[in-house]
């Protein structure tokens, strides 16, 4: 037991000689500098909120089945996608609505065709295919209508086009 | 429930059966032909679109606001035939403000629309104005403005 003792004092005062409290204090120091930094090494911190909007290419043609009866500049081609508007703009809260025949299905489907408003022409992927559309003479069924007048910046930008449902014969 | 009200109340559903069983469809027709203005939910836009929810209802309380719906541009030069009109306000009625007025009221019917609907409305907002005053004078009413 004495032998026992002995080593333990040894070796106490041996680390004493060795190491002091400012030394503890230190590496205690490193430790949580070392874990403050951790997060700040180089980590994709943006995931995929940055990314911009990636629209299939049906939805950047005019001949998609869904744009039958839409009148301007397709949204998918000017940053945001055939349901979304492009950063920077607003989407109309009034609209053109149409019917649209999904040949993939057979049927019938009812079309919102939103414009987003708030920048200028975005002047790509022009599409007029208005089906359904009448002459001004019966104006609530036609289609020559900014429908960015309701909004608070009334400049037109790009048409989106929003299923509601299936149509009913 | 009065003999009355039982009387009308049958009217009612039997408007919206009758709309349904002769392959008219309101709601589909207020989607295609109305909503794309007045809204998803008939709320209106403030300050360009008026609303139809909370405001129908109190038009069809007299005379003045029953012509005053079926003569304004919006309703009269719908592409909808007067049938077709007469089911998609009566829905309207039934659908988006059934709190404020009371039950007995006379739903629209085809020849009401036939005969109203073909006489032009020229001074719409002071006709709206006046309607709206005189029925704020009796009871629930539209809003004066929107």
């Amino acid at each position: 037991m004495k032998n026992l003792d002995r080593l333990v004092e040894n070796s106490a005062r041996s680390l004493a000689k060795r190491t002091s409290r400012r030394s503890l204090l230190a590496s205690l120091g490193q430790i949580l500098t070392g874990a403050a930094l951790l997060p700040l090494l180089p980590i994709d911190r943006t995931a995929r909120a940055q990314e911009p909007a990636r629209p299939s290419a049906a939805e950047q043609k005019c001949e998609y089945w869904k744009y039958c009866a839409i009148d301007g500049f397709l949204c998918a081609c000017c940053g945001g996608t055939s349901t979304s508007c492009p950063p920077g703009t607003q989407s109309s809260p009034i609209t053109w609505i149409g019917t649209c025949h999904n040949p993939a299905d057979g049927r019938d489907y009812i079309v919102s065709y939103n414009d987003c408003c708030g920048k200028v022409s975005c002047g790509d992927c022009f599409c007029d295919r208005n089906e359904g559309e009448k002459p001004m003479y019966r104006l609530s069924r036609n289609n020559d209508v900014n429908w960015c007048m309701a909004n608070s910046e009334s400049n037109y930008h790009c048409s989106v086009s929003v299923i509601l449902g299936v149509a009913e014969k | 429930m009065t003999r009355a009200a039982a009387a009308l109340a049958a009217a009612w559903a039997g408007l919206l059966a009758s709309a349904a069983a002769h392959g008219g469809n309101p709601a589909q027709d207020y989607v295609l032909n109305c909503m794309g203005c007045h809204g998803t939910g008939a709320q209106g836009i403030p300050g360009k679109v008026p609303p139809l929810a909370n405001a129908l209802r109190r038009f069809m309380r007299t005379p003045e606001g029953r012509n005053y719906v079926l003569r304004v541009p919006g309703a009269a030069n719908s592409a909808l035939s007067d049938e077709q009109l007469a089911a998609v306000l009566n829905w309207l009625a039934a659908t988006y403000d059934t709190g404020a007025v009371p039950s007995q009221l006379a739903p629209f019917t085809r020849s009401e629309v036939a005969t109203l609907r073909h006489q032009p409305l020229i001074a719409v907002l002071a006709t709206r104005k006046a309607v709206v005053n005189a029925l704020a004078a009796t009871g629930p009413s539209p809003p004066s403005q929107y």
